[in-house]
Order: structure tokens, then sequence, then C-alpha cells
């Protein structure tokens, strides 16, 4: 006993030394250049070259199930649309090589580009276009309610003419096309699976779910629907394909720190997730060959507070929870360079209203409100649950931040991490909605009507978009008056109304815009978007546009 | 006849009084036993007055200064700092407290019902009765326990009664086998036997003859499972299944260091040192009283 005692101490501390001064500071770069014995690292610069990319999971590469980051990546390199949007919010014909709009706004004729191939190699036709269209409408996920109860019909005149009918005009319509993906109607008729739609069986979202039906300039090689999705350049591609772009795009299912670190050190990453943390960023920076792009996104932060259920449902205690935030903090401490976010939409975002009311961090105001409000006095007795993301590091960060500033004031909030899994499952009813949930959330077209939509129209209330609840007649009323009308500047007027209107109703802490952040391989990675970043969700990571040097990543590894 | 009883009494005391001695000679032989007993009374006495010898105890709470975020250690903060400036040392301190309640409550709660099941089960060797027992016992010990803990968790709402009730709900099992080993080889003792001649109730042959006589055993297994249940409850919180945030836990800590490893390792180490450090003390102490107390069954 006593011998096995002895070992194991010896045992224990031999451990711990060698894990201790493993990891000191300073000495991790020189571990990780690989010695010959170790796992070898590819440097040849023969057979294909690779685009690898960490992404938050899951991934849904089904076009009309997937809406979120990574599934819009995915989407937008296996599927193309009738347009395609350009840096400034405007958009160029793609599929569609022109179009004409009716008198009365309530027809769009499209004249599709001839000689576009799907990956199986037959033609893509007006015939897509419509299946598409009512397919995305009968499996009704992801993007679909972008066009919900807006198209009458969609029809094919001949094969490369398709028509939209509205059924009342619908002013972003062709910003919106951006979202509708066509898809290959016999592929997906040949692979029918059991469904609820009558004759369409399942519509082939069995199929869909991890096989792309696609005329991208990516299609689907391998998907390990859990961790990985493996995509190969489609050599006939109709439209622009840059010949240094990648014959693989990689997207990969972790933003595990030491991982993404590692991964790029060794050059096996090019991309880094955007959801590192500041810290993680700027050790990634001080690496040879290795910058951080940054931009707007045109989402924001938003600490989204059920409005449904006490004592967030009375409007003062909400305007509390507003001023007890300590933005000055967050954009100084936890994300530095950003701004704080005025009102629900995004200052690069067209449509935005630079007039509206900005909450700022005073706790006497918080007090005000709490003094106002029918909980005063009893705020004990409702403690506010507040959700954030167990897979981003720095959303505990503002977690315990706003913990701890509402403790200032006597708002009890308790803080729970939540796995984003859970988040959306949570986000579905307004009983398993917590009190405050913090998301970003980025506009699906570039316009404020996007954001503003998504977030309080309560045709999309319960989704991970919008667990406010807000289900406001009047807020509904103005968006859909804004979504009817064509002219622009009208349009826009009437943006800039809703948005008054919701920071009065203050259902969301504005918590900053959002800038998008991703460490990547500069060195040997020529990336256009990086530069001129184009505000439409997944649309700057389209493969076809980015450049790959594999001799000078070789040159890297050489070093 | 009064002071008669007196004697006896005296007797008795110097006979357990000696009996002391010699299991503490016999504990205080093996030196590693000294240091396990050491660690565990550091440990437990650091979780008692946690708030009046931590630096910073108010850094157990909803607490965030940024601008003392990361700090490597240093002579102020002896461990450095988390990710919104608290002090790791006050954090760890404070996170002995749960790691050392989980332990004490799980195995509180798990034991009894275990020992009485094991009891049962033994006295009634080969009838319907041990079957059941044992049959139930065996599909519990079927599941790895981790993940029967995680299974359990993951259904109910992630806070510490759960986590309690998960661990409490696998562990039960052990006891009943350990306890039930013993019985079913105390049953045919004479003593035993001369119990039921002389028409003892079950019950009283159950808790009064056969329990007294597994005591050693089930001790030293409870001093051996602190540690074991510890690290569970480390590895749930790591996979945020335990104790939620702000409360300081250790498993909690070690999961939110990872996500800044290896530029501040201080982050995840020093919490990983203290699991560490806990469980090796009572694994330890475990040891020493089983070499003391001569129990071959744990």
């Amino acid at each position: 006993m006593f011998k096995k005692n002895w070992f194991l101490l010896l045992l224990v501390t031999v451990m711990l030394t060698g894990f201790v001064f493993g990891c000191g500071p300073g000495e991790y770069e020189d571990d990780v250049a690989p010695a010959p014995d170790e796992d070898p690292v590819d440097v040849s610069v023969d057979g294909p070259v690779y685009l690898r990319k960490t992404f938050s999971w899951p991934t849904q590469i089904d076009p009309a199930i997937g809406s979120d980051f990574s599934s819009s990546t995915a989407l937008t390199n296996l599927y193309d649309t009738l347009v395609y949007p350009n840096p400034d919010g405007s958009f160029v014909p793609h599929l569609a090589a022109s179009w004409d709009i009716s008198d009365d706004d309530l027809s769009y004729t499209f004249y599709l580009t001839e000689g576009v191939l799907f990956h199986d190699g037959s033609e893509l036709t007006a015939e897509d276009v419509v299946f598409s269209y009512e397919r995305l409408q009968a499996v009704g996920e992801g993007f679909a309610y972008i066009f919900k109860g807006r198209i009458s019909a969609v029809e094919a005149l001949d094969d490369y003419t398709v028509e939209f009918r509205m059924e009342e005009p619908f002013g972003p319509f062709l910003s919106t096309l951006t979202r509708l993906y066509i898809v290959n109607k016999d592929l997906v008729m040949d692979n029918l699976g059991d469904g609820p739609h009558g004759d369409y069986g399942d519509y082939g979202t069995g199929f869909l779910n991890d096989n792309d039906a696609g005329s991208g300039a990516y299609m689907v090689k391998e998907f390990d629907v859990a961790t990985q999705l493996t995509m190969e350049k489609f050599d006939e591609y109709f439209s622009y394909l840059d010949p240094m772009a990648p014959d693989i795009f990689e997207m990969i299912g972790t933003t595990e720190a030491a991982t993404v670190r590692t991964g790029m050190m060794r050059r096996e990453v090019d991309i880094s997730d955007q959801w590192q943390t500041l810290e993680a960023f700027r050790s990634l920076e001080e690496i040879e060959g290795i910058d951080v792009a940054r931009w707007p996104d045109g989402g924001q932060l938003y600490l989204m507070m059920n409005t449904q259920i006490p004592p967030l449902d009375c409007v003062h205690a909400r305007r509390a929870m507003s001023y007890a935030f300590n933005y000055d903090s967050l954009v100084q401490d936890i994300y530095p360079g950003t701004e704080q976010a005025m009102g629900p939409v995004s200052s690069v975002l067209p449509g935005w209203n630079p007039n509206v009311y900005q909450y700022s961090y005073d706790l006497e105001k918080a007090e005000e409100e709490m003094a106002l409000s029918q909980y005063a006095g009893q705020w004990d007795q409702y403690p506010i649950e507040y959700a954030w993301t167990a897979e981003v590091a720095d959303l505990e960060k503002i977690a315990l931040m706003t913990q701890a500033e509402s403790q200032k004031v006597g708002l009890p909030v308790e803080i729970v991490s939540t796995p984003w899994m859970t988040m959306i499952d949570q986000a579905g009813s307004i009983e398993t909605t917590p009190h405050i949930m913090s998301i970003w959330v980025s506009p699906h077209y570039g316009e404020a009507g996007s954001i503003l939509e998504a977030k309080y129209h309560s045709s999309n209330a319960g989704t991970w978009e919008q667990t406010e609840w807000l289900l406001n007649d009047q807020v509904d009323q103005l968006i859909e008056e804004a979504m009817r009308t064509v002219d622009r500047e009208e349009r826009f007027g009437i943006y800039m109304q809703i948005q008054e209107e919701i920071v009065e109703l203050a259902p969301t802490i504005f918590a900053y815009d959002n800038m998008e952040r991703h460490a990547y391989q500069s060195y040997y990675i020529n990336w256009p978007q990086a530069q001129d970043p184009i505000p439409v969700m997944g649309y700057n990571l389209a493969a076809r546009f980015i450049q790959v040097d594999p001799v000078k990543r070789a040159e890297l590894l050489g070093n | 006849m009064h002071s008669d009883t007196r004697e006896i009494q005296q007797r008795l005391w110097e006979k357990r009084k000696d009996n002391l001695r010699r299991a503490w000679y016999k504990f205080s032989g093996n030196y590693l036993s000294i240091v396990g007993l050491v660690i565990v009374l550091i440990v437990i006495l650091l979780a008692i007055f946690a708030p009046w010898v931590s630096p910073y105890p108010e850094h157990r709470g909803a607490f965030v200064d940024f601008s003392k975020s990361m700090e490597p250690p240093s002579s102020e903060h002896l461990l450095g700092t988390d990710a919104v400036g608290r002090d790791i040392l006050t954090r760890v301190i404070f996170g002995f407290r749960f790691s050392l309640m989980m332990g004490f409550v799980v195995i509180g709660l798990a034991a009894p019902p275990g020992i009485v099941a094991g009891l049962v089960a033994g006295y009634f060797r080969d009838t319907w009765v041990d079957t059941l027992i044992m049959r139930i016992t065996d599909v519990f010990l079927a599941v790895p326990p981790l993940i029967l803990a995680m299974a359990i968790t993951a259904v109910l709402p992630p806070n510490v009664f759960y986590a309690m009730l998960a661990v409490t709900l696998m562990w039960w099992p052990w006891y009943a086998r350990l306890v039930y080993g013993i019985a079913s080889s105390l049953q045919n003792e004479f003593f035993v036997q001369a119990a039921q001649v002389t028409g003892a109730s079950t019950p009283y042959i159950i808790f009064k003859e056969i329990l007294p006589n597994s005591v050693s055993a089930i001790f030293t297994k409870m001093t051996l499972d602190v540690g074991i249940v510890i690290i569970i409850a480390a590895s749930l919180s790591f996979v945020g299944l335990g104790a939620q945030p702000p409360t300081p836990d250790l498993g909690t800590m070690v999961s939110d260091g990872a996500k800044y490893m290896p530029d501040q390792w201080w982050m995840t180490v020093c919490p990983a040192l203290a699991i560490v450090f806990t469980v090796l003390g009572f694994n330890l102490l475990g040891d020493g009283l089983r070499d003391m107390l001569a129990v071959e069954e744990v």
C-alpha cells in the first residue's frame, strides 16, 4: 500500500509539472512547429487547393430550412439566386438576365440566363424557379416567411421566362430574391420521401438535408451533418469563378479556441469563425501571415426581452433594464472598436433612423423607471432569467456584466449558460422563452425592413430572431404598410417611424452594431469581400471570389 | 453496586481510548494518510471560513471589473484573474464549498438507501427479494455513471439541485453492492444464528447485528467516494450541467478558462489543480482509513 501511494503521488506530480510548464505563455508557438515524427502537415502544392473555415454548428443546407450564418454561407455556395447583392445594398442580374415590372407593381417578369447547368448536368429552366418557390412555401421554414402571403402566383411563361404575381405591392421584393435559392426540380422529384405534402411527399427534405440540388459554384462532396461540410468546385459554373478559387471548400463545425488557433498556426484552418474572443483574435493576429478582417455586418447584438411574461411585460421594467445596461463598458472593454447601437437597426443598413432615441447607461433613470412600474417594490419575486449562448465566451462576460449592473438597482438577474440548439428550442413558445436572450441577428436582405420584420412582426415571433414576442398590432400594421410601399424614399420614411415606435416600447436592449471579425491567412489568401463587404449574411463567403495561393501557403509552412 | 458500574464504565472508556490510540498508531504509521487528513481539513476549513480567508470575497457573486481582467498571477492576485476581472483564488476557495457540499450531500443521500437495499438483499440471500433488488442494482450499474447523470440533467433544467439528484441516483447501487457482499456472508455467522434462535425480529437482526459489522467498510467507502463524486460533479459543471454562474464552481471555472487556453492558462490550471488537490486528499485519507480498519471489501 505504502509503495503504491508513493508511486501515485510521484505520477501526479510529474503530470502536473508537465501540464503547468507545457502551457506557459510564449512557449506555445515553438511547440507547434511539427517535429518529424508528429502528424505531418501537408506542404505539397500539387493536388486540390483547400479553403477551410470554422463555423458554429449545426449547418442546414436545405434552402427551405437553413437561415443562420453557417447555413446561409453553405447555401450561397451551393445554390444561385435570380439576383445577386452588391456591397452598397443594390443588386445585379444573376440567374435572371433581366426583368420587367408592371405599372401597377403587381407583376414581375424575369428572363432567365440561358445555359445555366445544375450539378447533375441538366439545364436550369423557369420550371425550376416555380418549383423552388412553391417548395419554400410548402416547407415553410428558413427564409420562407419573407415571401409569405405576398406572392399570389409564380408561373413559367416559357422555358426561360417566369412571372411572379403579387397579392399587393411588395417594396423590397427584388432585394429579397437574394434568399430564393433555385433547386433542381427533376432531381428533387426523383428523391422524394414519405411526407405530408401529398404528391410531393416530403418535398425532398430528406434528400436535401445532406445532398444539394443546386447550380452553385460548389457542390456537396461529403456532409457529416454533425461536424463538417465538404464542398468541391463545380467547373461548369455559369458565372464568374476565379481561377485561383479553392478546389475544395470545407466548413468545419467548431469554435473551440485552442482547436481554431492550432489549426491556424498549422495553416490547416484558413479563416476562423467570428465567435472567438477579443483575446483570441489578438493572439491570432500576432501569428505571421494572419490578419483579422473586420466589417459591420448590418446586424446587432440584441438582448431580447420576453415582453409577455412578468416583470418584463411592463414597459417600465424593460426601460429600466435598458438604462441599467452598461453600453460604455461593452464597446470599450468587450468589443473595442464598435459603437453602441442606436435603435433596432444597424447604422450601416439603408433605412436606419439616425434621430431615434438612444438609451444610455444611467442607473438613476433605471430606478425612476422601476418606480413607475406596476412591479415596483416587489422585484425580488420576479427573478429575471437571462440565457446566453454557451458556445460564445464573450456572451458570458456580457451576462455577468448585466447581472452585476442590474443588481446595483435591485433587479434580480439569474444567468444561465444555454447551448445554441437549446436556445432555438426555447424560443418556440412564450412559456419556454427565458426573460432575456442575447443573440446576434443580421439582415436577410440589404435594408432596414429585413431586420424590422424579422425582429418585430408577429408572424416571425417564436423564432430565434424574435424572442421578444412583441405581438403589437400597430407595429405589425406599420411593417406591412412599409412592405407594400414600392417607392424607396417613402418606404424608408415608414421604416424610421417603426424604429421610433419600437424604441418607445423597449422590447430589446440594443447593445452594439456588430462588427463581424474573422481571422484569416492574409499571406496566401486574397479575400475581396473582406475589403468591400456585402450587407447580406453569407454572401461574403462565396468561395468563388476568394483566391488561395498554395505556393505561398507552402512557403509559410517551410519557414 | 454503584461503584461497580462506574468501574466498568471506567474500564470500558480505558479500553476505548486504548483502541483509539492503537488505531491512530496504525493510521499515522503511513504518513501519506496524515497528508490526506491535513489536505481534507484544510479544504474543509477554507470552505467554512471562505468569506474571511479569501482576499476578495465580493468576487464570488455578480461582479465585473474589466480593467483587471485576465491578469496573470501576481502578489495582488495570487492565482491571477478571470475574463471579467474576478480573483481566481477567491473563487477557488468558494468553489470548495460547492464541491464539498456536492460530495457530502450526494454521499449522505445515496448511502442510506443503498445500505438498506444491500442489507435486505444480503439477509434474504437466494430468495426473490435478493433477485429483485440486486437485478435493479445491476441495471443501474450497467449504465456508465456520467452518461446517466448527463441524461438526467439534460432533461431537467440545469441547476445544482438536479445535478445532485442525478449523481445520487447513480450512486446508491454501489453501496447496495458493497453491503450485499458483507451482509450475505455475515448471515451465516453464529451471532446471527444465535439472534434468530432467541427470536429476534428481522429488522433487529439486520440493523443491530449485521449493520454494525459493516460500518467500517461503509465508512471507508464513503471517504473514498467523496473524491469521485467531486470529480463527477466537476465533469457535469464542465459540460454546463452543474452549478450556474456566477456561483463559483471548480468544474465551471476549468471549462470557462479552457476557452482562453493556452495564453491565459491560470484560468484553467488553478481550479484544475484545486480539484486534484481535494480529490487527492480524500483518496489518501480513504486509503489510510482502509488500512486502519483493515477493511478488505472496498
